[in-house]
């Protein structure tokens, strides 16, 4: 399938730092990053540990700030936000996987879902978001009693419950085996397919990149480089 | 219903035991709130109804014999309303199958209605009129020898036996509190009022067209003050000298004082129990909300606001503030109907109307969700402070460094576990001294407890075995010649008789004053001695008055000042003489002289008005009934008696308080010990999952964390104990009034037991911990952050 026709990027980040303050240390988790995103795409963000892959999607997020630099969202700044905006941002636009699926553990997987659209605006229904990721079934299981690529499942249809225009994807294959993860990343792919939800996704794992239509390496808080994949491959024709 | 509130229910359910022993904590402090303040407004209020219904009086007197005409001189004094005249007269009784003296006061009823101080019949009818055989009994009396209208009784009316017929069984807000003249707490088997139609009581009292002692209401606006005054102008010349209000009447001083006290119960107590119990709920919820650090972290990148994270935390926390306040308020009503049910063994209020108002629920409930408040918001706010991104890291690890005992070099003396130990106090010794102050706070608060039984046992120990320790106290129906004594000592049965003489007098020093009875003693008596603080002898002096140290304070006196003495009887001298020395009584206040100076003093030859007698106890019936042949004697008591008496009523009412105390304080120290433990698991149950998988025992991994709790506890308990002998040194203080001093006396025992109340409920704690920590998933703790 071939690059949307890309037009204005729904990301745009310019010269991003983010310095940790750690006491007597300083760790300079990004030093500069330059990089788009645009809508429907999916980029797969790939580097070794410590590569700022994680700061620089909670920053996308919302989740962090930035030291200096600029991040705009369809033109708005979110490095300038104040916190009830980027709350409010978080709330209407981003949705978030995480590598341990952070869901609930007192809720089934339809109130976990449920905690979400609650607050949205115009949700899809919390079923309707678990018959997206395959888990029609399970849907009054609590989280003690799905395995983790259920979780992870619910935890996706969590996030895309709320019809993001955005969604980040924390190593959401991280804590699973081969295969489960490949049902995981059936999920997502479906979702950034069918939902046009721009999608950037973290992993180590270098065979996931070909499920992406750009790659973006990153090294010690820079982009290295960006590979655009000419022949993106469903996740079930992965191999790893 | 709403995600998050399902959220919220299942949360608290899953904290089911937690939750439950913080509501605790709280329900116990509030439990005391609610018994004391709900009894004394049950009492105060039923106080105020039978004083409205039963017309008691605003005034009284009492005097020596004056003519009915005075009755209308009283009523002209301008603010006098109405007047009641009537003939009160001591009697001795006696009935079929009961042996031992009865004393009491037998009351005239006047020819028409009463106006005041109606009687309340719990069962029979009144007196018909010139019926000259018909009483009736007090309730206390009647309730304590389960007698019936229908009985008959032979009472002693000045030296004349008669025999009388019960037709009912009253009780009259004169005589809400039933005091024997001379003892110490109310004992209904020995001490009865009567009353009886006027006619008859005249004629054998001598009294007939005459009366001896008088009552009144007044205007609404007059002057109390200078009403009495004029009743005293006009009484004078009849032995009337005592006019007094209702301030000074026997029964409502008695009341007052009690409620005083109750009152001081239902804000010291409850102000201790509440603001530990807050401090403790701070302490633990504050805690419990930082385990929800990644939970309050994943709501904010859902995009929940700040404020929705802080009301659903704060709804949790006012959950189960509400199941504490449930608690709490059904608790203080059930101890509260106990205690009330108490007092009315003692005082006798014909019903007691208990309810606990919407106030006491009011302030409960906001004092209970102000504290649930108090220990959340701050520590919510904190965590949603964080940015959601490093919340949902697991937290960063702590800065640790080697403790200080390592620093000095003792490193070697140390296992790595107890190093982890130290360490962990070390580096957040706040947390560690909160934790350890909430520990001592439960201690002391069971020290208060206990105090209470020790500090009475003291009581009875000092002043009915060291100080009063004649077998029988003789009281005559007037001064009678010393030589009076000599027929007690005749008495079979009796070895030893020592004199004594009450007047009633009036102590002035500098403005103050108090009117008490003077009593004088031999110097050598051995059979009531006065003693001071250390139960060491005070000597008599030849001239001079000894006061208890209470009175003394009252006064505003010291040995050495000269006080002012003023007889209310015979001669009505008024002298000055100095104070040289101090007694130290738990119960009432004196005066004390020498009863020589004592009789010079009136101008009287060798006169007494009582004898303490040292007895065969055997024999003791065979004495009552030679006793009740003499026409000078106008009661008797037993010491051995009182004391049960003190134990059945004052002495219950403390312990049962005390009982109540010791229970919720150890509901207390479980509820902070066991949070404290529980919480110390869910904060580090990763740490420790890791310990196991790196091959520590589930035996040092309880250790590193079991260590740490008892080692707080350790050092808690010393410190509980500073604490709680501060408590309980602050109630006795504020538990002083004119009628008892609590000593502040606490036992080794008492601080033994809090010690193993704590011990205790640290090891039960630590059980419960130790199993979780024996079950741990350490695959599912390591692979899932909280």
């Amino acid at each position: 399938m071939a690059t949307p026709a890309p037009a204005e990027p729904i990301f745009a980040a310019r010269g991003v730092t983010k310095v940790y303050d750690m006491g007597e240390v300083q760790v300079h988790a990004l030093r500069g990053v330059e990089m788009d995103l645009y809508a429907g795409e999916m980029i797969v963000l790939l580097g070794p540990s410590g590569s700022g892959k994680s700061t620089l999607l909670n920053i996308l997020g919302g989740l962090d700030r930035a030291t200096a630099g600029h991040v705009s969202y369809c033109g708005w700044d979110i490095t300038r936000a104040r916190e009830k905006e980027l709350t409010a941002y978080r709330r209407k636009h981003v949705g978030f996987v995480f590598q341990f699926y952070n869901l609930i553990p007192s809720l089934t997987a339809k109130e976990n879902v449920a905690a979400v659209t609650e607050i949205a605006e115009k949700p899809m229904r919390p079923e309707e978001a678990l018959e997206l990721v395959g888990l029609g079934d399970r849907m009054n299981h609590f989280p003690a009693q799905l395995s983790g690529g259920q979780q992870q499942r619910v935890a996706i249809a969590r996030a895309i419950a709320k019809r993001p225009s955005v969604l980040l994807c924390d190593e959401p294959t991280g804590a699973l085996d081969s295969e489960t993860g490949i049902v995981v990343l059936e999920a997502i792919d479906r979702v950034n397919r069918e939902l046009g939800a721009a999608t950037a996704l973290i992993t180590h794992n270098a065979d996931i990149r070909l499920m992406a239509n750009r790659v973006i390496h990153m090294a010690n808080g820079l982009v290295g480089s960006v590979d655009v994949v000419e022949n993106r491959l469903k996740p079930g024709e992965l191999r790893w | 219903m709403r995600v998050l509130d399902r959220k919220l229910f299942r949360e608290l359910w899953g904290l089911k035991a937690q939750v439950l022993a913080i509501a605790l904590v709280l329900a116990a402090g509030l439990a005391t709130y609610v018994m004391a303040a709900a009894t004394l407004d049950s009492l105060q209020r039923t106080q105020r109804r039978m004083y409205r219904e039963f017309r008691f009086p605003d005034m009284f007197s009492n005097l020596k014999r004056a003519p009915e005409s005075v009755a209308a001189r009283i009523a002209a004094i301008p603010g006098v309303r109405e007047v009641e005249t009537r003939v009160v007269a001591p009697v001795t009784m006696e009935f079929e199958g009961y042996r031992f003296p009865i004393n009491g006061q037998i009351v005239s009823l006047p020819a028409g209605a009463p106006k005041l101080n109606l009687p309340h019949l719990h069962s029979g009818r009144l007196p018909e009129a010139h019926r000259e055989r018909e009483v009736l009994i007090s309730d206390g009396f009647a309730d304590a020898h389960k007698m019936r209208p229908g009985a008959r009784l032979l009472v002693t009316v000045n030296g004349r036996q008669r025999e009388v017929d019960v037709v009912g069984i009253a009780s009259t807000p004169e005589f809400i509190y039933q005091l024997a003249p001379g003892s110490i707490v109310p004992d209904f088997a020995t001490y009865a009022i009567l009353w009886m139609n006027r006619k008859p009581l005249e004629a054998a009292f001598n009294m007939t067209g005459a009366f001896n002692q008088v009552a009144g209401t007044l205007d609404p606006g007059a002057s109390l003050k200078s009403v009495l005054d004029a009743m005293n102008a006009l009484l004078e010349p009849y032995g009337g000298l005592d006019a007094h209000g209702r301030k000074d009447q026997v029964s409502h001083r008695y009341l007052s004082e009690e409620f005083r006290q109750l009152e001081q119960m239902a804000t010291m107590f409850p102000a201790i129990f509440l603001s530990v119990a807050a401090f403790l709920l701070n302490v633990v919820l504050s805690r419990l909300m930082a385990t929800q650090r990644g939970q309050i972290a994943i709501l904010k990148a859902f995009g929940y606001t700040n404020a929705a994270i802080v009301i659903h935390f704060l709804k949790l926390a006012v959950l189960i503030a509400a199941v504490g306040l449930a608690l709490g308020i059904a608790g203080g009503a059930w101890l509260g109907s106990g205690l009330a049910g108490l007092y009315r063994d003692v005082y006798r209020f014909p019903y007691l109307d208990f309810a606990i108002l919407p106030g006491v629920i009011g302030i409960s409930a906001a004092y209970c969700f102000l504290c649930a408040m108090a220990g959340t918001v701050f520590a919510v706010l904190r965590a949603a402070r964080e940015s959601p991104a490093v919340a949902m890291q697991p937290a960063a690890p702590g800065l640790y460094r080697a403790s200080l005992l390592e620093r000095l070099g003792l490193e070697r003396m140390f296992s790595q576990p107890t190093r982890m130990i130290l360490r962990n106090i070390e580096r957040r010794p706040l947390k560690s001294f909160l934790s350890m102050i909430g520990v001592a706070m439960s201690t002391g608060i069971l020290i208060t407890g206990g105090f209470w039984s020790d500090a009475v046992d003291f009581m009875v120990f000092a002043q009915l075995r060291r100080a009063q320790i004649e077998d029988l106290a003789v009281t005559f129906t007037g001064p009678v010649p010393g030589r009076a004594l000599q027929s007690l000592t005749s008495l079979t049965g009796v070895s030893h008789a020592e004199p004594t003489r009450w007047v009633p007098s009036r102590i002035r020093f500098e403005h103050r004053s108090y009117r008490t009875a003077l009593q004088g003693m031999t110097p050598d008596g051995s059979l009531r001695r006065l003693l001071d603080r250390d139960l060491r002898r005070v000597e008599l002096p030849v001239e001079g008055v000894i006061l208890t140290d209470y009175l003394a304070t009252m006064l505003g006196a010291k040995p050495g000042d000269i006080l002012t003495v003023e007889l209310l009887e015979g001669n009505r001298a008024v002298r000055q003489l100095p104070l040289t020395g101090l007694v130290s009584e738990y119960v009432g206040v004196n005066a004390y002289m020498r009863l020589d100076s004592l009789n010079r003093f009136m101008r009287e030859g060798d006169t007494v008005t009582g004898a303490f007698l040292s007895a065969d106890m055997e024999r003791e019936v065979g004495i009552y009934s030679r006793l009740r042949e003499m026409p000078a004697v106008a009661g008797t008591s037993a010491r051995m008696r009182a004391l049960r008496a003190f134990y059945d009523t004052l002495a219950a009412q403390m312990l049962m308080f005390a009982f109540f105390n010791t229970i919720l304080a150890a509901t207390i120290a479980v509820g902070v010990i066991y949070n404290t433990a529980r919480i110390t698991l869910s904060e580090r149950s990763r740490e420790l999952a890791s310990l196991r998988v790196l091959g520590y025992t589930r035996g040092e991994v309880s250790y590193i964390l079991l260590g740490e709790l008892a080692l707080l506890v350790f050092i808690a308990i010393p410190v509980g104990c500073g604490i709680g002998y501060s408590l309980a040194g602050a109630m006795a203080a504020s538990a002083r009034t004119e009628l008892f001093r609590v000593p502040m006396v606490v036992n080794v025992g008492t601080f033994a037991f809090a010690a193993l109340v704590v011990l205790i409920a640290t090891v039960v704690s630590a059980m419960v911990v130790r199993h979780r920590v024996d079950h741990f998933d350490l695959v599912e703790v390591l692979k899932a952050r909280e």
